[in-house]
């Protein structure tokens, strides 16, 4: 059933169906949401997961990123582990990382879900994809690759390649659709123009950009440099999956696949669930997810359903994704790094909790990175320059393999660090 | 077609159906499967008019069905196929066909229900051969095929049918889904209630599954089919075993 083929009565049965069934099996077999929901029965002397109505799932509590490194790694499963075909880690907002797990209907999930979103980019079995994503988000690279075969189309999955290497093969291998975040996709097109490629040359077309959301003038940018067209994508990094929000070929919003995930909008400091319009946090509830529901996940990106029907005259409601976001997560080249992340692993790597700072640094013709800055102390100081060298280079491959992004450390003189940032603006 | 919004039944005190929705569309065929106990046939006889209370919704056709009874409800065109058959034994074969025409003598519709025992029996030759012959001597697959026939003899647009299968050898079975498959090819929707999780779902287009009054598990009939929780809900397997290895 889809919802073009259904009635609105129709379609409101099916998600309220959906929710239902979500919350009783969470409630079945998933302690974390079980003890939840007896809370608020305890409380107000009525079963929660009786919901009638879909709106009334604002009366239950929100899950948020600290909660999925608090049950690492498997406590949040809704399913026996022998039920599980996928397993995938990615950096949590903790030291624990995010662990999350895949059915084999949830797989299939995802692979129509793709789909969906890269039919409505137009893009066929004529296509050649490729996909060029960070290591922190390799699981998405493995929805895109699963998504673009449903569709018959030839694909070319996410692989370690050097950026020269990424533009060899977009070039040789005729790659006319390329999925990779806007950091990356910026980069590439300085790359292209440094070694002298023509864009009109190559058999590229379109850009599906992912991880981050991106500014009009970045895609006009884009658009001018390269000849391409591009298209956003929406979703959630460290759970599954990429592609809950797609463009049309209207561009004006992202479509959510509302037969899959209910989408929210709160005020970030009340909780309370905004009107339509208005600006605010989406929080996002699965509908068919069956190892790993969320219900009512903070995903800490700012957003705003649009009430106007697309004039694509597709039925999915729209949502504007804005930039800036409602947490001090840092994306990085469309990964999340939480800041407490990073100096727990600090503290963990020096054996203290050093003073620090962190930020997101793009220099012209490089990727985004994550910029570390730590304040000296006596227990870190060498007089020996190899041995700083050393520490530092073991810091960086520590918070590069824990995060997934890349890293660079600067060490500065503890005392003016506050007063470099302010000077700094930061 | 037939839309059930957050149903509630009780036998006493105690909640057996907890806010379950379900729907059925046009044309297909649902499978509800669920464990003994799990609610299933209470949810049937609560569409079907059997239950003298309910709460939430059920609408057939955009209809409510709340207030109505056994009958009204088969003359807005719901037949049940009630666990166990429950023919009249020392009935004959066609008098059973034709009670199952009760509701439609009223409006004179002598000639049709003629045709459609004709239609029935065509559908079940067996029938024709034990025409005469008293019911309670058919061999449970003839009793079940009579059970079938007796509910399209009031012409109905959704067939539902509880635990078709029960007590039937896998031969018998077979057939017996085999001729929903072919009614579903000629346009009637069909609500399928059975424990033979397996086979029910081999000719479902949706399936639900039900356990302990909720719902708790729904989709395509062929992606519950590959399945291996539903075979556990199936089985009423204890969930014990979800949290080993977790923590």
């Amino acid at each position: 059933m889809t919802r073009d083929t259904l009635t609105p009565e129709e379609w409101s049965q099916l998600r309220l169906e959906r929710l239902q069934t979500t919350l009783n099996r969470a409630y079945r077999n998933v302690p974390f949401h079980q003890n939840r929901q007896n809370e608020i029965a305890r409380k107000t002397r009525r079963d929660p997961s009786l919901i009638e109505d879909i709106r009334e799932i604002a009366a239950l509590p929100f899950m948020e990123r600290k909660h999925l490194g608090e049950h690492y790694p498997y406590g949040l499963f809704a399913v026996p582990l022998r039920d599980i075909v996928r397993i995938h880690t990615a950096p949590g907002a903790s030291l624990n990382p995010t662990v999350t797990g895949y059915t084999r209907q949830d797989l299939n999930l995802w692979r129509e879900v793709v789909a969906r979103a890269l039919s409505a980019a137009g893009v066929t079995p004529h296509d050649i994809l490729q996909i060029s994503l960070d290591f922190g988000l390799a699981n998405w690279g493995r929805d895109y690759k699963d998504g673009a075969e449903e569709l018959e189309i030839g694909v070319i999955p996410n692989a370690p390649l050097s950026p020269d290497k990424q533009l060899m093969v977009l070039r040789d291998y005729k790659t006319s659709t390329l999925v990779t975040t806007p950091s990356e996709a910026g980069h590439l097109a300085d790359l292209m123009f440094q070694a002298g490629m023509n864009p009109t040359a190559t058999n590229l077309k379109r850009f599906i950009l992912v991880g981050e959301p991106v500014e009009a003038d970045f895609r006009n940018l884009l658009t001018e440099r390269l000849h391409v067209e591009t298209w956003v994508h929406y979703g959630l990094s460290e759970v599954p999956g990429p592609a809950i929000g797609f463009e049309c070929a209207e561009h004006q919003g992202l479509h959510l696949n509302e037969d899959h995930f209910l989408a929210e909008i709160i005020d970030p400091v009340t909780g309370r669930v905004q009107p339509e319009d208005e600006i605010g946090e989406l929080v996002l509830t699965t509908l068919t997810t069956r190892a790993f529901p969320l219900i009512r996940f903070r995903t800490g990106d700012r957003a705003r359903i649009i009430p106007e029907p697309c004039p694509c005259g597709r039925p999915l409601v729209r949502m504007e994704w804005l930039s800036d976001r409602t947490d001090d997560i840092l994306t990085v080249n469309g990964v999340k790094v939480h800041r407490d992340q990073i100096q727990s692993r600090l503290a963990r790597a020096l054996g203290f909790s050093p003073d620090s700072r962190y930020f997101v640094t793009k220099h012209p013709g490089e990727k985004k990175y994550l910029e570390v800055w730590i304040g000296m102390e006596y227990s870190f100081f060498s007089d020996e320059i190899k041995d700083l060298e050393k520490q530092v280079d073991g810091l960086v491959e520590t918070l590069r393999e824990n995060l997934g992004v890349p890293v660079r450390i600067r060490l500065k003189e503890k005392a003016s660090l506050a007063d470099i940032l302010s000077e700094s603006g930061i | 077609m037939l839309r059930i919004k957050n149903l509630r039944c009780y036998y006493g005190r105690i909640m057996a159906i907890k806010g379950v929705s379900l729907s059925v569309m046009e044309g297909e065929i649902i499978s509800l499967i669920g464990a003994n106990g799990a609610g299933k046939s209470t949810l049937l006889e609560a569409a079907c008019g059997l239950l003298p209370s309910w709460k939430g919704e059920i609408d057939f056709q955009g209809n409510s069905l709340k207030g109505c009874d056994g009958p009204a409800i088969v003359r807005k065109g719901i037949s049940l196929v009630p666990e166990g058959r429950l023919i009249f034994p020392p009935m004959s074969v066609t008098d059973n066909l034709k009670l199952g025409a009760y509701t439609r003598y009223r409006k004179r519709q002598h000639a049709e229900v003629a045709r459609d025992l004709e239609m029935v029996i065509d559908l079940f030759p067996i029938l024709r051969e034990r025409a005469n012959q008293p019911a309670g001597t058919l061999s449970g697959g003839e009793q079940q095929m009579l059970a079938i026939g007796r509910a399209l003899m009031a012409r109905p647009r959704l067939l539902a049918l509880d635990e078709p299968s029960m007590g039937l050898a896998p031969l018998m079975v077979e057939k017996i889904l085999d001729t929903l498959q072919l009614l579903k090819k000629e346009g009637l929707t069909i609500l399928l209630v059975e424990q033979n999780a397996q086979a029910a779902l081999k000719i479902a287009d949706r399936g639900y599954v039900l356990e302990t009054g909720k719902i708790v598990l729904q989709g395509n009939a062929s992606d519950l089919l590959s399945d291996v929780e539903v075979k556990r809900a199936y089985l009423g397997k204890d969930y014990e075993e979800f949290y080993e290895g977790r923590d």
